[in-house]
């Protein structure tokens, strides 16, 4: 497609540190490019907004290539904006048209309590992992590597669980803000390799618990996380998890 | 300034062993009377601070990021070195000891190298026990492929996002001792001074990036691991956030800067357009595997790729590498991608562009193939570019991508500040001055696993350090200068936003210490950024409050440093007067236009040492010694 | 015993809850489906089904108080959830939009439960505990279903549960993690189809009183 320059106007959440309310403010972004990425527009917009004297509006990005997961905003009602398997700053004008109304609202949830204006607090991802995200092993004492043979499938499935950027946007579709789907992911991807199966029943609870304490909703299938989210993380993983849950709760000798 | 390798005697295979038998050791009880800053939660300084707080240190951990997870790291795609051998083509810990000393160019210490290649298979070991989900081959076993140069199929990968799944193994390694309380996790924090206390290391001076706040940390011993410099180019891969500050504080405390024009440009980033653009993006060099890089063979040939016949291609590496073809190392591919833009074969837009061809090799293995080797990769580059590879040739060119230089740092990785360590990319280690594929991931998780937990033991275990806390008047200077640092900043309030005078820094930059250098250019570059880094501090405009959340004063300091660190790199491009590696001075150059060495003048490592403000810096040398390789000229025909 | 209350009030276990219960009240309407179907067999057929049924004794009284205990947690768990689902979000979207998830049975999943709980409460009260000693049942469910706002009312109610059943079926499974590449695609077709059964088998009956 060629290039083009469009101009929007731009409805934008600000919400200043410490505060527990915002609003919705109007910006107009002009002569933008659509071959320009929707962070290099807030880049563009940010610039103009310094000139007159107006604060940027803060948001998280990093890598700019969709593997980081710092990104994230809800664009016209979309986590990462209207394209499918994208994050934000792969996510490109070109999918606007000249004139378009933008509205452009941080994550949502209780647990991601806005830090400014599109910034969000996602410290309670950490926490969750924290709890038992991982696999115990010192650095020194790992068998030889193919000790473990991982089927092919098996292999394949973890490592599209393994996919998640812990970007949130599963959090910020959800209807009742679950972190789910998130949760799921690291779930999956640890009990379906031989080596993660050791903490599996310890890893669910904890993790599961974890997710609740912090303030997430609950998932009523709804499934609109595994179509908000960059890496098309499917909700299979979801039912893993309830499995692994229920196993670990009442088969398991865990705790 | 004395510059003390510190590598051990005796036989290269035997140095590492003999040296961690000799290093002191650090009783178990007495470690928790430790604490150890660790900065940066990439690959190197988040395997660090997890390995450190499992032998029982006490760690503070900080990053820029709001999690730890986000660290750059993440963005290698490729894969991770090791010389397993499994697929049986020969492969060794020598071998891959010699391709990446000879990959470097014949510019890193043979120590180091080799013990990096020793490390290699540990790593991979720990991490399949940490749940890293490495390609495997239908029986269940790992796959491997080739990948950058190599001849030997070494390379374990993660689809194309290695690096990702390897630091969310490091990653879970660091929660898992943050939940136990080993770890304290400082997430949102810019590292801004290094304090120095009877001439060691004793801490950091951070600002909160949430809040704004000036904070003191104290430590027995601080670890950098805070990445490349690469942003000093504005246009790079690296993420938005990589920045110098932290080694740019420690060298102007007295750690030495070694190597910063050792600069490497990928041969295969999607290319540049427009210049609001902030980012440029690679596309893996796994790619070359099965594409084919050419240019029309005629100058400005402006037909649609598919309108060109064969017979009117240059597939130019295949013909002028025929052993190696595609799959010559960076420096080369993206020199030859210059080559033939200068002489006006570019394709694109712009003309500076090539061509990388995946039509063969869908017809050869079928689309549904490629796109399982390839297919995220593709879909990046279709999001991008608007354009779909699986029916047109990819446009690439080449970009600044990593860097080789970095903190000079001893076999221990202390750097020429008592007290402080440099790991991973930060330092200069271990790629010489050129870096292979799939070498990166090693080198961070090689120094922070299996490297500096037992050196820092080995520091630690043999000083006698008081006990320092942050009320000492050191921190309380080092707050006071950096408080009223940003506060000029601040008030500066002039007309250029920091976007665009970084992009002015980064157009220096890679005009004139990019993939080619000269004499002329680069004493042009050296007063340019005089004059921006003049410019700057007059008239920038940073709004906002220094105590708030505030993006614009984060970047404004960033290029305060950047400003600073061009002209060190611009100077030791100048003075390293031949061609090695990622570094080209075309004054050096082979009949063939190939890089050439001047081993008699310049095989050793400049180390550059602070020598106050106004003043310029000292050049200091470490010779480099070859005892068991030969150095001769890189030929990859 | 601690154990035992923090696995069962973690969400997960929650949704285990209703998915165990949901599945019930499937097999539920099943039963009760099939029995209705005597309706077609005349006034004497569906009377002698009611007359069997009833000779079942205390096992009629076993189910029933099984049902209102599934029904009771069936409830309560919903209460507790959707109370906290909002409360997960305090600060609502100014503009939010479908990703292709939701369908209209899964975002009304709370409301049309409400319904039902109100259908079930008229429909038990019309006809369950409604005076039987001068009428028969059959009788008596005719001319209750004769007046037109009570037959709307209850055709209505039918295609609301079918609405409930289409989300709730297949999400019982998925919530006990019964999910596979073979089965799921079985058990989510097997979801619609049962959910159509419901709606026009239960939905049909009250037509097909006015008509006989």
């Amino acid at each position: 497609m060629e290039e083009k320059f469009i101009n929007l106007t731009l409805k934008v959440w600000r919400q200043k540190r410490g505060e527990k309310k915002g609003k919705i403010e109007t910006y107009q972004a002009k002569h933008i490019s659509t071959d320009a990425s929707f962070l290099e527009m807030l880049d563009i917009v940010n610039d103009d907004l310094t000139i007159a004297g107006i604060e940027p509006i803060a948001f998280d990005h990093d890598c700019r290539e969709g593997i980081c997961g710092m990104c994230g905003q809800v664009v016209n009602g979309y986590a990462h904006g209207e394209e499918k398997g994208t994050t934000l700053c792969q996510f490109h004008m070109r999918r606007f048209k000249d004139g378009d109304t933008i509205f452009i609202e941080p994550f949502r949830a209780k647990a991601f309590k806005v830090v400014k204006d599109l910034v969000v607090d996602r410290s309670a991802f950490d926490k969750i992992i924290q709890a038992g995200g991982y696999i115990t092993a010192k650095a020194g004492g790992a068998p030889e590597a193919n000790i473990f043979p991982v089927t092919y499938e098996t292999g394949e499935l973890a490592m599209n669980a393994a996919e998640c950027i812990g970007c949130g946007a599963c959090v910020a579709a959800c209807p009742n803000a679950s972190a789910m789907l998130f949760v799921s992911a690291k779930i999956s991807h640890l009990a379906l390799l031989p080596q993660g199966r050791p903490e599996a029943a310890k890893r669910a609870l904890a993790m599961v618990r974890t997710m609740d304490a912090c303030g997430f909703g609950n998932c009523s299938n709804e499934r609109e996380c595994e179509n908000s989210c960059p890496k098309n993380i499917s909700i299979t993983n979801i039912a893993r998890l309830n499995r692994e849950f229920l196993a670990a709760g009442v088969l398991s000798t865990a705790m | 300034m004395q510059l003390n390798s510190n590598v051990p005697s005796g036989p290269l295979k035997d140095k590492w062993d003999k040296h961690k038998f000799e290093l002191k050791r650090v009783n178990p009880a007495n470690k928790r009377k430790f604490e150890v800053i660790v900065v940066g939660t990439g690959l190197a300084g988040g395997s660090a601070a997890a390995t450190l707080a499992d032998l029982g240190y006490k760690v503070k951990n900080f990053c820029i990021q709001d999690s730890p997870r986000r660290a750059h790291s993440i963005a290698a795609q490729g894969g991770i070195n090791a010389a397993k051998n499994y697929p049986g083509d020969g492969d060794s810990i020598f071998n891959l000891f010699y391709d990446t000393i000879k990959g470097g160019d014949y510019r890193a210490r043979e120590a180091n190298v080799y013990r990096l290649a020793q490390n290699a298979n540990n790593i991979i070991d720990h991490c399949v026990a940490t749940g890293v989900p490495f390609a495997r081959e239908y029986g269940g076993l790992h796959a491997n492929r080739s990948f950058g140069g190599a001849q030997v199929s070494r390379t374990f990968y993660a689809r194309g996002q290695t690096g990702q799944q390897l630091l969310l193994g490091v990653y879970g390694q660091l929660c898992r001792q943050i939940g136990l309380g080993g770890v304290e996790m400082f997430p949102r924090r810019d590292i801004l001074d290094i304090v120095i206390v009877d001439g060691c290391a004793r801490g950091v001076v951070c600002r909160n990036l949430v809040t704004g706040e000036i904070e003191s940390h104290s430590a027995h011993a601080v670890v950098l691991a805070t990445g490349g410099y690469d942003n000093v180019y504005f246009l790079t891969t690296s993420g938005m956030h990589s920045n110098v500050s932290a080694c740019w504080a420690a060298y102007k405390k007295g750690a030495a800067f070694a190597n910063p024009c050792y600069t490497q440009i990928h041969p295969t980033c999607i290319t540049v357009h427009g210049d609001y653009q902030s980012k440029l993006t690679l596309m893996s060099e796994s790619l070359r595997n099965d594409g084919r890089i050419w240019v029309p063979k005629n100058k400005g040939d402006k037909r649609s790729p598919d309108q060109i016949p064969e017979s009117e291609r240059d597939y130019y590496l295949e013909r002028k590498y025929p052993s190696f073809g595609n799959l010559v190392p960076r420096d080369v591919a993206s020199r030859n991608a210059k080559l033939a833009c200068d002489e006006g074969r570019g394709v694109g837009n712009t003309g500076l562009a090539v061509y990388l061809d995946f039509s063969e090799a869908i017809e050869r293995d079928g689309e549904d193939v490629i796109r399982a080797k390839y297919g995220n990769l593709f879909q990046m580059y279709h999001k991008i570019q608007d354009e779909d590879p699986y029916k047109v040739p990819m446009k690439i060119y080449p970009a600044i991508h990593y860097v080789m230089g970095g903190t000079w740092v001893d076999y221990n990785l202390m750097t020429s500040r008592e007290g402080l360590f440099c790991l991973g990319g930060a330092n200069f280690s271990d790629h010489g001055a050129n870096r292979l594929g799939a070498s990166a991931l090693m080198q961070g998780l090689s120094d922070g696993y299996f490297v500096l937990p037992y050196t820092i033991g080995g520091y630690l275990a043999t000083q006698s350090l008081t006990n320092v806390n942050t009320s000492h008047q050191a921190f309380k200077d080092a707050e006071k200068q950096l408080t009223e640092k940003l506060d000029k900043l601040m008030n500066i309030n002039g007309k250029r936003t920091v976007d665009d005078m970084h992009k002015e820094l980064g157009l220096i930059m890679w005009d004139y210490c990019g993939m080619a250098r000269n004499d002329a250019g680069l004493k042009t570059a050296i007063q340019k950024i005089q004059a921006l880094r003049a410019e700057f501090w007059e008239n920038v405009s940073v709004s906002g409050s220094r105590k708030d959340f505030n993006q614009t004063l984060e970047k404004g300091y960033r290029l305060a440093d950047y400003l600073e660190f061009g002209e060190l790199l611009a100077r030791d491009a100048l003075m390293r007067e031949e061609s090695c590696g990622g570094h080209f001075r075309e004054e050096s150059q082979t009949e063939e236009n190939e890089a050439k060495r001047d081993d008699e003048k310049f095989c050793h490592v400049a180390a550059w040492e602070y020598a106050g403000e106004g003043k310029d810096p000292i050049r200091n040398t470490e010779p480099l010694v070859f005892e068991n390789v030969k150095l001769t000229q890189r030929s990859y025909k | 015993m601690n154990w035992l209350v923090r696995t069962f009030s973690c969400s997960v276990a929650k949704k285990q809850f209703m998915a165990v219960t949901g599945l019930a009240f499937c097999c539920f309407l099943t039963t009760h489906l099939i029995g209705n179907l005597f309706v077609y067999g005349g006034k004497d057929a569906f009377n002698a089904y009611v007359e069997h049924l009833h000779a079942l004794g205390i096992l009629i009284h076993v189910a029933e108080a099984g049902l209102i205990i599934f029904a009771l947690i069936h409830i309560g768990m919903a209460i507790i959830l959707y109370f906290q689902n909002l409360a997960a979000r305090p600060v609502r979207y100014k503009k939010k939009s479908n990703a292709g998830g939701r369908t209209l049975a899964s975002a009304t999943m709370p409301y049309t439960g409400l319904f039902i709980l109100v259908f079930i409460v008229v429909h038990l009260v019309g006809l369950k505990f409604a005076d039987h000693s001068t009428t028969t049942t059959f009788d008596l469910t005719a001319s209750v279903l004769s007046q037109p706002a009570t037959l709307v009312f209850y055709i209505v109610a039918m295609v609301v549960v079918a609405f409930h059943v289409n989300h709730g079926f297949w999400s019982a499974f998925q919530s006990f993690g019964a999910s596979h590449p073979k089965y799921t695609p079985i058990v989510r077709g097997f979801g619609i189809l049962f959910s159509v059964v419901i709606g026009v088998g239960f939905g049909f009956i009250p037509i097909a009183l006015n008509m006989i």
